[in-house]
């Protein structure tokens, strides 16, 4: 059955090369085919397959039915592509084949058992990222290309470095099987150096933060998603950053079973200074890009931190909100900056006939739902989320650090929320209307990714059942 | 052996840090290519692993040869500028060059029991300068000069510390490294189309 994850990839990849403006129609029809393999996975038993290489379990059957909703959402979306931004034909057909290349990586990632192949999958879809933000041609697309091609290869490196130190730590123990998540998670105790595993840890994390614009590199990703037509943006939020953190998940899972105090000291103090920064970047924000891509930055560290503090119905539920209402928001952007990237006032304003009001209210919506406003499922996992984190704080020697910690982040968390809101009330309230176009394939992406956000709602049994 | 290939790889990879030139850059990238796949040849007679012997000869072979050639040329084509400056200045560079060896030899120290000890705190070392190569570099073929040397560090620590990493993860990051060779070909086709 896994198999069959990768065949919509694989068919849109061979459809690029043929005219895509003939075939773009069928596209989003090819790409909702994956929702097949991805259900009957969902109701069939945990299985491992290739010589346990990959594997489907809970967690990655729920991984991969949020980034399937997601890959539809986005193909749906490119439909209108051409109507919002200059590309040439050629250009659009590459756009669509980096795609597909992106998303079998991605599929490869978040299915891979063997740490190894985790890598592999994550770097294909780095690499194939590079030409998708190439596909537009202004000079500062093309730095940013570059940025990405160097500052993405160098986190992507320091996490095979951490996987090649983790390995070498559990070799002696476990032997080659040392590659595979399941062992090392069964066997976690009989690692002799727990040491060189922390280090090979420190060393995972880092190159997955650098990837996901943690601190230093806050602004590396927003300039990136600024650079690149708005789908990219979409497929980062919602794909490449669940696949990161769904690696994030599995390696905390072992640094935590080893030494959970260094995990949690580490994993905060990092979010913290990254909480700091963003929240101050956000507040200094002028374009709607940038705000919702600092904005993921900042739902990264929360759902990172709800997972090791052991809030893990919080961080997936937070995980699956943040890959629907993200992408949604990244794909709004071509309509909402129609009238030049820095106007944010009256963005809100100009829609006409059913299409546009729909896109009116539910633009509206996710606006308020990205800053946990009820009954936003962002309102419950941040309820639940912090409510692990208090749990820990009470169960630890440091209770006054680790609540001045937590103080700490709503207080970050609070100028954030005020930015959004002044933001909202600018783009329904001020500036002038023009009238906006919008078409088909935009709309039909946000009425899915509303959809699937009700449903979660519906599902909180189900996340529940999936654990840690 | 072993040590001294290892040695040798490290000098190429300082002298890299502090040349000025570009094609003298591809020289030292592709030396250090070359004294890497000598290491993995010693070590192959040591532990009898196919897999390494593999690796060992893509790394001579494509690494060694090839990539240096392939750069030279992609530099000739698109009228490169050969003078490359670092912005750190000298001074500076050989006080940190040290200071991150002592302290990658610090940081390694509570695993004293480990026999590869002084391999995995070298290939950490070999990261920083790498990260350090790629840092001082405005130009993109130093930048990408600095990304290859940085997977050469990970070729050195997947090999001395593990002892060899399995053989289906080594092709992936081999064929990975080939599609970033794709991917910056292509991208100076469009910076200069």
């Amino acid at each position: 059955m896994l198999e069959y994850l990768f065949l919509p990839p694989l068919l849109i990849f061979v459809l690029s090369f043929f005219d895509v403006q003939k075939s773009k129609k069928f596209l989003p029809i090819v790409s909702s085919l994956i929702l097949l393999p991805t259900t009957l996975l969902l109701f069939s038993p945990d299985h491992h397959y290739w010589h346990d290489r990959l594997m489907i379990d809970d967690l990655n059957k729920f991984v991969l039915l949020v980034s399937a909703i997601v890959g539809i959402g986005v193909t749906l979306a490119l439909e209108s592509l051409r109507r919002h931004v200059k590309i040439s034909p050629r250009h659009y057909r590459r756009f669509y084949r980096f795609f597909a290349l992106f998303w079998i990586g991605m599929i490869l990632s978040v299915t891979a058992n063997s740490m190894g192949l985790f890598w592999v999958g994550l770097e294909l879809a780095t690499l194939s990222t590079v030409y998708m933000i190439k596909t537009n041609t202004t000079p500062f697309a093309h730095n940013e290309a570059w940025n990405y091609m160097i500052v993405g290869t160098i986190a992507i490196s320091l996490i095979l470095f951490g996987i090649i130190l983790i390995y070498a730590s559990a070799k002696p123990a476990l032997g080659e099987a040392a590659m595979l998540f399941t062992t090392l998670k069964s066997h976690i105790h009989q690692i002799h150096s727990a040491y060189l595993f922390e280090i090979g840890f420190a060393f995972v994390a880092v190159g997955s933060f650098i990837k996901m614009g943690f601190f230093p590199m806050n602004l590396w990703l927003a300039n990136i998603e600024r650079a690149a037509y708005y789908p990219v943006a979409a497929l980062f939020s919602g794909l490449l950053e669940s696949a990161i953190m769904t690696g994030l998940f599995r390696f905390s899972s072992l640094a935590k079973e080893l030494n959970q105090s260094h995990l949690i000291g580490f994993t905060y103090i990092y979010a913290l200074l990254t909480l700091f920064v963003v929240a101050f970047l956000i507040y200094r924000v002028k374009d709607f890009m940038r705000l919702f891509s600092l904005s993921g930055i900042e739902h990264m560290v929360l759902i990172l931190i709800f997972w090791v503090s052991g809030g893990y119905f919080a961080a997936l539920l937070h995980f699956a909100a943040h890959a629907f209402l993200k992408p949604a928001l990244f794909i709004s952007t071509g309509v909402l900056e129609s009238r030049g990237k820095y106007h944010i006032p009256g963005a809100l304003k100009g829609y006409r006939g059913f299409k546009g009001r729909l896109f009116q209210i539910l633009v509206a919506l996710f606006m308020l739902a990205i800053i946990s406003l009820p009954p936003s499922p962002m309102f419950f996992s941040e309820l639940f989320g912090f409510s692990a984190m208090i749990d820990l704080a009470k169960g630890s020697h440091h209770l006054l650090l680790m609540l001045l910690g937590i103080l700490m982040i709503l207080i970050l968390l609070s100028i954030i929320f005020y930015k959004f809101v002044d933001v909202y009330q600018a783009m329904r309230y001020e500036g002038q209307e023009h009238p906006k176009e919008v078409y088909a394939g935009e709309v039909g992406a946000l009425v899915l990714f509303a959809l699937a956000t009700l449903v979660l709602l519906g599902s909180f049994e189900y996340i529940e059942s999936i654990g840690g | 052996m072993t040590n001294l290939f290892i040695g040798l790889f490290l000098s190429t990879l300082i002298t890299a840090l502090l040349t000025t030139r570009l094609y003298r850059l591809f020289l030292w990238y592709g030396l250090n290519s070359i004294f890497l796949g000598l290491a993995a040849l010693e070590q192959y007679k040591l532990l009898d692993d196919k897999a390494l012997l593999i690796s060992a000869l893509l790394t001579l072979l494509l690494k060694g040869v090839v990539l240096p050639y392939l750069f030279k040329l992609f530099a000739i084509k698109f009228h490169t500028n050969r003078n490359i400056p670092p912005r750190i200045r000298l001074q500076y560079a050989i006080l940190l060059i040290p200071a991150i060896l002592v302290f990658t030899f610090y940081l390694i120290d509570p695993i004293l029991e480990l026999p590869g000890k002084n391999y995995i705190s070298l290939s950490i070392a070999a990261l920083f300068l790498s990260l350090l190569l790629i840092i001082e570099h405005k130009a993109i073929f130093a930048k990408v000069i600095g990304f290859l040397m940085m997977e050469n560090a990970l070729f050195l620590l997947g090999m001395t510390a593990t002892g060899g990493m399995p053989m289906l993860i080594e092709l992936g990051i081999f064929f990975d490294l080939l599609m970033a060779v794709v991917v910056i070909n292509l991208l100076f086709e469009v910076e200069h189309a």
